[in-house]
């Protein structure tokens, strides 16, 4: 029996050793990719990294990674803007970025926080997880905010490499980065599609009936915490809700419902809310691609339009030691 | 809990080091611990169930010791019988009960009647199909004096439900299982070992071999109007060697499993796609399952004893039988049917034990008749596995249509996923490991008399690097629905 344990230790031994040096390689080239994991990487590089250190930042999903473009924004006010926009998840990974924004970069003094009829739902499934991957061993609040989703099991965030198990294209991109075209197609976050609208919506109208989003009650906690957290850090809160194609609005039922509980917030915390619900944008299907997503040039439109917006709020002038937190026009 | 899991990877070395540490002074403890182990790996699944076990168990124990000490032939008789239309009654309800409820009431509206199906939500709770064969063939080897009731309840309890076995067999017999229980157990170095190998084996198989070409087969099959006769002929040979990788994978874990703790479990698999004809095939594919239905139904019904009309009725009653123990859809009875055609000739015209040895045995490679005929045991049996993996008869009848016409000329095509080519030349090199291991009990048995231990460890590592990058994906095993 001794022989068969040490035979099985000295066997193990290096496999767990190169699990290390595997784990390493795998995720140190695995962020460096700027095509896998809808692009991801940069983004959490940038958060994880310190390197956002902006004034302004956006926070949102989808519709804000494609809807605002902060480069314009950084030119129109002469400030330091990035977009945070997430892609496919709701407040409870938002709020992520936020927690890893703060704990390694400077306080924004504004957050633009893009709301939409999903923000405060939460899914079952942890959409394209594969973005976590490079970052999420030993790393606690990745954990807290991703264990509750069908996704990753605890062993993924304690044990190196088990993440890594079957994940043959992260595992591929991982080994082939360095020979593939990779070039960042995220500008400070942000990425305009460039594309027509699809059929996606007409055909949806045919079959589906409109539906209720149900609103997930751990997030609404959470979101009022967020809310809280920015005020009491004194970064000033701007809610937008981006143009939404109009036909589309339809659909949810309890859209009204909704956004009546971002205007609550919006009183209660004083935060400004801009809802480009009924802005004529929202009525011209050219500038969309699908009834939720504007495209390139709507969304540059629409950033526009979000700027003379900001101006109430941001000067680019000196500011003074005392107010450098928030330089707001009343 | 899933042997591809890395819950069975904790589960395992904590039962190991409990077995052969803490209670390896008492065989008493041993088997205590072996019976919680079994119960928690299986309550895994679905807690509730368990009592669906215990109660087996527990009436299967009873009705052991009743007909066993019983001097009344009516008391035997009735403890036999609760015995039998219980476990059965069982597995009818969960398993059958929708299936005879709505093929009625289809055949009702054959006639122009209509009546509206009875249905339940009935779960197929894990295992039953196995243990309660193994309850079964307890009972009926008793009630017929071939061993005696084991009075140990434990004892007992443990060969029902010994986890490595509980979910998907091999199907045990008393005879061979309980003398093990019940005998102190040595640790054997060379048999853990092997049995170590063996699982690393059934992992590959399981993990690279079945779920990879799953991906494919059921792709193929879910969506077999879009694909040409050619890419489905394609899709039935990758479900041919999902399957045999998938469930001899599985016995391959469970038999180096039930090893490590010095126990030996049933051959259940003895590389199948080298047979030279049907019979053969039968007797290395499924090997507990088969030998069971020789034992408890083809020879009570008569056997091969009678004259031809016996011998073809016996033979289509237990594939027809067979197919049927595999689930309630006409897929698997029409399966189970034509394999019975297949085999039919060669029990007619006595050519059935003619391929008893292992094909081309002490030589690297088969004599072209040898080849000829595996080929075309190989292309009957993917010809069979096409019922047994479609929905239903019309979607087996279509592929089929589609097969053998001029569809199948076409070059074959997927665009599901663009690594087909890799993936075949991947189930090519798993063959010929096959190939070069027939002669063992699994394919890198003798790895240990071939090469030196330095290059036997750069292997597993290299086996161990195919499941990291095919693994993670835990799929279900597919005689688990069984």
């Amino acid at each position: 029996m001794k022989k068969f344990i040490k035979q099985i230790l000295l066997f193990l031994l290096p496999i767990v050793l190169i699990s290390f040096y595997a784990d390493n390689y795998i995720s140190t080239n695995l962020k460096k990719s700027n095509s896998f994991a809808v692009k991801e990487y940069s983004t959490w590089n940038a958060i994880i990294d310190g390197q956002i250190n902006s004034k302004i930042v956006i926070y949102g999903s989808s519709r804000a990674w494609v809807h605002i473009n902060p480069k314009m924004i950084g030119d129109a006010l002469n400030v330091s803007t990035y977009n945070l926009g997430i892609d496919g998840h709701n407040f409870w990974l938002q709020y992520l970025r936020h927690s890893l924004l703060l704990e390694n970069n400077t306080n924004p003094q504004i957050i633009i926080f893009s709301l939409d009829v999903f923000t405060l739902q939460k899914v079952k499934d942890l959409y394209n997880s594969d973005q976590f991957l490079p970052y999420m061993l030993w790393n606690d609040k990745i954990r807290n905010a991703t264990i509750s989703y069908n996704g990753f099991k605890s062993i993924d965030y304690e044990i190196p490499l088990i993440r890594y198990f079957g994940r043959q294209n992260a595992i591929q991109t991982a080994f082939l980065v360095k020979k593939t075209n990779n070039e960042v197609e995220r500008i400070k976050g942000y990425q305009g599609q460039d594309r027509q609208w699809n059929l996606d919506f007409d055909k949806a109208k045919k079959t589906m009936k409109n539906y209720e989003r149900e609103l997930d009650s751990s997030s609404i906690v959470l979101f009022e915490h967020f809310l809280n957290e920015c005020k009491s850090k004194k970064i000033k809160l701007l809610f937008v809700y981006s143009p939404e194609y109009i036909e589309g609005q339809k659909f949810v039922k309890n859209r009204g419902v909704i956004i009546s509980l971002y205007e609550k917030y919006s009183k209660k915390y004083d935060i400004p809310f801009y809802n480009y619900s009924n802005d004529p944008l929202s009525y011209q299907k050219k500038y969309f691609y699908n009834a939720s997503h504007l495209n390139k040039t709507g969304a540059e439109l629409f950033t526009k339009k979000l700027i003379d917006s900001l101006k109430k709020y941001y000067y680019p002038m000196p500011i003074s030691e005392k107010n450098k937190h928030i330089v707001q026009r009343k | 809990m899933l042997f591809n899991s890395i819950n069975f990877a904790i589960f395992l070395p904590i039962v190991f080091i409990l077995y052969w540490f803490v209670t390896n002074k008492s065989l008493k403890y041993q088997n205590i611990l072996l019976l919680v182990s079994s119960y928690f790996f299986y309550a895994c699944w679905d807690w509730r169930f368990l009592f669906l076990l215990v109660f087996s168990t527990v009436l299967d124990y009873c009705a052991g010791i009743k007909i066993s000490d019983s001097k009344n032939q009516k008391v035997k008789n009735f403890w036999f019988w609760l015995s039998i239309s219980i476990n059965l009654g069982f597995l009818g309800f969960f398993k059958y009960y929708n299936f005879f409820v709505e093929s009625f009431a289809e055949a009702i509206s054959n006639l122009g009647l209509q009546v509206n199906p009875w249905t339940l939500k009935v779960i197929l709770p894990v295992g039953i199909s196995f243990y309660t064969f193994h309850g079964l063939s307890y009972v009926i080897d008793i009630y017929k004096d071939r061993i005696k009731a084991e009075k140990d309840f434990i004892d007992y309890s443990v060969f029902v439900s010994f986890f490595p076995l509980l979910v998907a067999g091999p199907i045990e017999r008393a005879t061979h299982l309980l003398p093990q229980i019940k005998k102190k157990r040595e640790f054997n170095y060379i048999n853990a070992v092997d049995g170590l190998r063996q699982i690393l084996w059934g992992l590959f198989k399981k993990i690279v071999i079945a779920d990879n070409c799953a991906q494919f087969a059921n792709t193929i099959f879910n969506n077999s109007g879009d694909y040409s006769g050619s890419t489905l002929m394609l899709g039935a040979i990758f479900f041919a060697f999902q399957i045999y990788g998938d469930f001899s994978g599985y016995s391959d874990i469970a038999i180096g499993t039930a090893r490590l703790f010095g126990i030996d479990l049933l051959r259940n698999f003895a590389f199948p796609y080298f047979s030279r004809d049907i019979a053969e095939f039968w007797r290395r594919w499924h090997i507990s399952l088969s030998s069971w239905f020789r034992d408890y139904l083809y020879f009570p019904l008569g056997g091969s004893k009678g004259g031809t009309w016996m011998k073809i009725r016996n033979i289509l009653i237990i594939f027809l039988v067979s197919g049927f123990w595999h689930g309630a859809n006409w897929t698997f009875i029409f399966w189970g049917f034509l394999n019975a055609l297949y085999i039919m000739p060669s029990i007619i015209f006595k050519t059935n034990r003619n391929n008893l040895d292992i094909v081309a045995k002490g030589k690297v490679l088969p004599s072209l008749k040898e080849l000829f005929s595996m080929g075309f045991t190989f292309g009957l049996t993917v010809f069979a596995w096409i019922f047994f993996r479609s929905n239903n008869l019309t979607q087996a009848w279509i592929t089929i249509t589609k097969i053998f016409s001029t569809n199948f000329l076409i070059y074959p095509e997927f665009d599901g996923d663009d690594s087909m080519k890799p993936k075949i030349l991947l189930i090519l090199i798993f063959i010929v490991i096959e190939w070069l291991g027939r002669e063992n009990q699994h394919a890198i048995a003798n790895l240990e008399l071939k090469f030196p231990k330095f290059i036997r460890w750069i292997i597993y590592y290299v086996i161990i690097l195919g499941l990291f990058y095919y693994g993670g994906k835990e799929q279900q095993f597919i005689y688990f629905q069984f």
